[in-house]
Parts: C-alpha cells; structure tokens; sequence
C-alpha cells in the first residue's frame, strides 16, 4: 500500500454538527466510496509523498477555478453545449461550463492551430493591372521595394483547455511532435508555451470511440496540469503539476492524498487493428466504404489531429500593394491536396483518399514519430453524413 | 514548352546549395512555388530558376522582365549525395522539364569533370521545340556523352526517335554506375523499372520527386508520399531503395 502512511482527517457533517475523523488513507477510501451517501463538505489531509495534491469540489467550486485560472490571465476554452452540440468555446461565464458530454465536434487543435492564421503582411510596389494576366514587379532601383511588415506577431496568449477529454489531451502531444520538431513553428510554439491543461477524465464512451484501442484514455506527462473526475456528487481534482500543485492551493480548500490510476472508460464497441501495416491498408478494398462518402472532408475537419495545410497570399484590390500571407487548412479529401504543376493529381478517387488519411494516421506518423495520429475520439466516423467507419476497415471488432 | 529560365542576382544574401536542392519563388502579391535551382553551385551569389508556365506562379513568372524583384526561401531539402558519385560512371535520364532538376547537376560535372568516369545524359522529349537548353546541351556534348530522343519527332530532325527506354541498352549499364532520372512521375517509375530490369541496384538509382510543397519545413505535409516521407525535407532526392518503386509513379 502507497499510501498506508498517510492519514486523512475528514469533515463530516452529521445532524448539524461538525465532525473530524482523522483515519488512515485506505480507510478513508472506503469512505470516499460512498461519497455519495456522506455529505463530505471538505476532506482534509498530508500531502502524500510524491506530492499529489486531490480536492473534492462541487461543480460551483470547479467553476471558481476557472474563475481563478482567468484572473491569473488565461483565456479558458471549455466545452459548451449551444443546439444540442458539444463544442469548445472561450468560456463568457464559468457557468456555461458543460461537463457532462461524451463528444466535442471542434478540439484543441482549433485553437493552438487556427483553420486561418495570417503569419505575416508584406508590402510591394507590385501593381496589378489585370490580374493573372499582366502583372508588373516592383524593380530593384533604389531601396529594396519588398519589405516584409511585422505587422502580425504571434498572439501572447495564455490558453487554458479546461475539461477536455484525455483523447483531446492525447491530441494536442501529437501536434507538439509534429508542429515543435525541428524548426519549430513559431506561432503554434508561442500558443503553446503557456498553455494549461484540464483533462475531464471519462468514464465512459459511445459507440464511435476507441480511445482503447489507440491507448488515449491515458494522459501522458505533461499534457494535464489537472484531472478532473466525478466523485460522489462532485469532482475529484487532483494535480499532475507546479501550476497544477499552485492552483489548487490558492483555492485553500482542505485536500486528500493519492494517486488514483486514469480511468478506463467504458465503450460500446472495440476493435483491433496492426497501427503499421502500410502494404495492408493498400492491399485491402475499400469501395464498400468510400461508396457513400461525399468527399465533404467532415472527417478531417473535425480531427483533432488533421494539420496538413496550404499557403496563401492575399491582396485587396483596393491596395494591391499590401499582401497578406495566411496559412490556411488543407484536407486531403480534396482533389486540390495532391495535385502539382500540370495538372499531375496523385489521390485520384475517393478511395485513394480514404486510404492516405488512414495512412497518415497510422502507418507514416508511427514512422515519423514513433505515435500514431489517430487519438481515438471517432469524431471523424460520428460526423461523417455517411458513417463511413475506418475501424471494420483496418481491423475486426474485438469486443 | 513554354519555359523561361530566370536569373537572380541575390541582394546582401549569397546561397550555398548544392545541386538537387530547391527554393521557394515568392512573386510579390502572387504567391510561392517551389522550383529547382538550375544553376552551378559554385556561383553562391546567383540562383537560376528554369519555369515551364502551368499555374498561377509559373504564369505570372512569364511576365517577370530584367531587373523585377522577387523573393527567394531557401535553399530547402537534401541534396544528391555527390560523394557516391564521385569515381563512377554516371548516367543522367531526364524526360522534359526534368532536365531542369539535373541541370545543376551537370555544371557541377563539367566543373569537375575529373572526379568522374564516364557521364552520359539521356535526355527525351516529345516535340523538337520541347527541348530545353538546346544551345547549352550542344557545348555539354563536348565533355559528356549526350543522347536527345524526340518522341514524336519531325521529319528534319536528325537524331534518335523514340522514348529514352528505348535508348536505355545503349548505354553500357553495369552494376557499378550510378543512375539519376528525372521527368513526369509516371515516366519516372518505368525509367526506374527499366535500369532495375538492366540489373543495376536500386541503390545506385537516384530519383528527383516533385510535389507541390508549401511550407518546405516539413509542417504542412503537402509534399508526404507513400512510406510516410516528405519531399521537402527527405527529398527532393530518394535512391530507389528508400521508396518503394510504385510510389515514384503514384
């Protein structure tokens, strides 16, 4: 027993009366239990040996830790419900705080990496007098004509995930191999660097999850500065950092000890599949899946993992002179993806499509960075109009 | 072939590339394409571009006039790996605007001539107006062993007809040779066949892959292709051996 040296002292109140019970930990779980049936107003103990620091709060206290997160100066994105959807929004009040959901149809990805992000402006005496057609280049007399304008910095905002799921946690460790490996991109870098991480752990999952088989429902170190779980008819807080550790000392609520394992949520279906077989994914047919499929891209816009994106320079015709350089989404369900100069397209049909967004998933991320992109949050299968489900394509329903 | 070779003087900048690698043409208010630097690597403070007009940069580079100013990023990706080649007999095979990617290739041959044995550029096209650096390919001839085939060649010209695969026996192909080829994917993948049917290792056969890149950083993932590679930082260059045959083509 880890813990079997710690003791609790728990606050009970019993027919108005205020009790201290001081009792060692494994105990004191039994009673945690039950919190159901105990009216635990607050739990009092050590601090456990590896410094875990776990609260048990009522919704109102979890709001307050918003509220104190946005006084420290986070921008706190949580999940909200508006027409029956889930989504993650900047939260206007902490009320609005949904926490009781299964899906989110946007993810963190959303906003550590905007579907549209100007990187930078630049100015030319480029002119154009008929565009596509005539076009006149600045010259090079005098100073040099393009100049690139700082006008856009990378925003210093401080972003706070608060109650997200693991899978979304998982998502955003995936973007940090792919967006801070070498060169890191600097404006993913400045959102990142001072963001904190809620995680909602989940209990349980509907029919399109598979965080099992993908191994998300785990959070890695890092990627949670707090789990968040229910308890009785609150929530368990606890600390997996220093922010972590400082947030929930500020609230100076009484705390318990322990280092409970990550939930294991419970799903409708399971599958198993092999992460790496490339040849596998080429050999199998596909047609009766890609049959349905619109090519809406659904699947990719909804991902919390999907990246890849296309480059654009914009002008106004008001002021041709003044550019602006965005770096905007690109799915690979569109035809426009994977052709080069000529005309040359690589993804003809739907199927081949189909079949690269598995493999960039699977096979060439595990190569690339030894992590499969898929987080198993099936939002691409939930939100297909055509519930096009990869799972019985790469692999066979285990449970 | 509508092509137009550009170029740069590089203003307060000096390139070190080396030959194989690429940057991205930034035409101001238009937008960025990547192309392959054409030019001797051993001139750091120019970078010549050969475009072939297709798309929305290639076009507006058409209108480009002496003494416009344009951007420039790079130099990005990996180069041909000279140090294999240094020593060997080499055998270039280009098919249309693919030359324009072993141009660099070639001055820096003619430049050290003497770090290799015997060179020999295959080089195809369709049409006679299709060729590309006519007028160079002629003062090459003198030191490398140069091969034009028109595929659909008119009745005046003079020399082979047909496609480079039909040429390839008359090269002296053996296992020591490295070969590099570059051209449309598809003519690409059967060149590659064809010098593995003729017994030389996959190993020894180089190929320049085009995708349309847009970062070149290796964080957009326009330029990914079967294996789970990147173009722009993997390549543009592969041996035969890293990809899978099938890919080069796909």
């Amino acid at each position: 027993m880890v813990f079997c040296d710690v003791y609790a002292t728990l606050v009970l109140s019993s027919k108005n009366r205020m009790v201290n019970v001081v009792m060692p930990l494994p105990i004191f779980y039994l009673f945690f239990n039950f919190g159901a049936a105990t009216d635990i107003l607050a739990v009092i103990c050590l601090k456990s040996e590896d410094g875990v620091i776990m609260l048990k709060l009522p919704k109102q206290e979890l709001m307050s830790l918003i509220s104190e997160l946005r006084r420290l100066g986070f921008e706190v994105i949580a999940p909200t419900r508006s027409n029956e959807t889930v989504r993650l929004a900047a939260l206007s009040s902490p009320s609005d705080l949904e926490t009781d959901y299964i899906r989110i149809i946007n993810s963190p990805r959303d906003f550590l990496l905007p579907s549209r992000e100007p990187l930078f402006r630049y100015r030319s005496t480029a002119t154009v007098t008929s565009y596509g057609l005539k076009i006149r280049f600045p010259t090079v007399e005098g100073p040099c004509p393009v100049t690139i304008v700082p006008e856009y910095t990378p925003p210093k905002v401080k972003i706070a995930f608060f109650g997200i799921h693991p899978c979304m946690a998982n998502s955003i460790r995936y973007l940090d191999k792919v967006m801070l490996s070498e060169p890191a991109d600097p404006y993913y870098k400045a959102r990142r660097e001072d963001m904190f991480v809620a995680v909602l752990e989940c209990e349980e999952g509907d029919q399109y999850c598979l965080c099992k088989t993908v191994e998300s429902y785990k959070v890695p170190e890092g990627y949670a500065d707090l789990m968040i779980r229910r308890g009785g008819d609150g929530f368990l807080v606890r600390s997996r950092s220093k922010r972590g550790d400082e947030l929930l000392a500020s609230l100076k609520r009484g705390e318990v000890a322990g280092k409970p394992k990550d939930l294991v949520p419970r799903l409708k279906e399971e599958y198993a599949f092999d992460r790496t077989d490339e040849a596998g994914i080429d050999e199998r047919d596909a047609s009766e899946y890609v049959g349905a499929c619109t090519l809406c891209a659904s699947c990719t816009v909804t991902c919390p993992t999907c990246y890849c994106s296309d480059i654009e320079d914009k002008f106004s015709l008001m002021d041709p002179s003044n550019v602006e350089r965005s770096r905007v989404r690109m799915s690979c369900q569109r035809r426009c993806y994977s052709m080069i100069a000529g005309g040359t397209t690589f993804l003809n049909t739907k199927e081949a499509r189909f079949k690269w967004r598995l493999k960039h998933k699977f096979p060439f991320s595990e190569r690339a960075y030894q992590l499969v992109g898929c987080v198993g949050c099936g939002n691409c299968i939930a939100f297909c109009p055509a519930r096009i489900d990869f799972r019985k394509f790469l692999g066979r329903r285990v449970a | 072939m509508e092509t137009k070779t550009l170029r740069l003087t590089l203003i307060n900048w000096r390139a070190d590339f080396l030959p194989g690698q690429f940057v991205q043409l930034l035409l101001p208010g238009v937008g960025e394409a990547p192309f392959c630097i054409t030019s001797s690597p051993s001139d750091p403070k120019h970078i010549e571009l050969t475009i072939l007009r297709r798309g929305l940069v290639t076009t507006a580079s058409q209108y480009i006039r002496p003494g416009d100013a344009v951007g420039i990023r790079g130099p990005l990706g990996r180069p041909f790996p000279l140090d294999r080649f240094h020593g060997r007999d080499v055998l270039l095979v280009a098919t249309g605007i693919g030359i324009a990617a072993l141009r660099s290739l070639i001055l820096y041959i003619l430049e050290n001539r003497k770090k290799f044995k015997e060179v020999t550029l295959l080089y195809g096209a369709r049409f006679p107006e299709d060729l590309v650096y006519r007028d160079e390919i002629k003062s090459w001839a003198e030191h490398v062993k140069v091969m034009v085939t028109l595929s659909k060649a008119t009745e005046q010209w003079s020399g082979l007809r047909g496609r480079v695969t039909d040429h390839l026996k008359e090269v002296s192909l053996h296992k020591d040779l490295v070969a590099v080829v570059c051209g449309s994917p598809a003519v690409m993948e059967s060149i590659t066949n064809e010098l593995i049917k003729y017994g030389l290792s996959s190993e020894n056969i180089y190929v320049s892959l085009e995708r349309h890149m847009k970062c070149g950083i290796g964080k957009c993932a326009r330029c990914l292709i079967p294996g789970g590679l990147l173009v722009c930082k993997d390549g543009p260059v592969f041996s035969a051996s890293e990809i899978s045959i099938k890919a080069i083509g796909e």
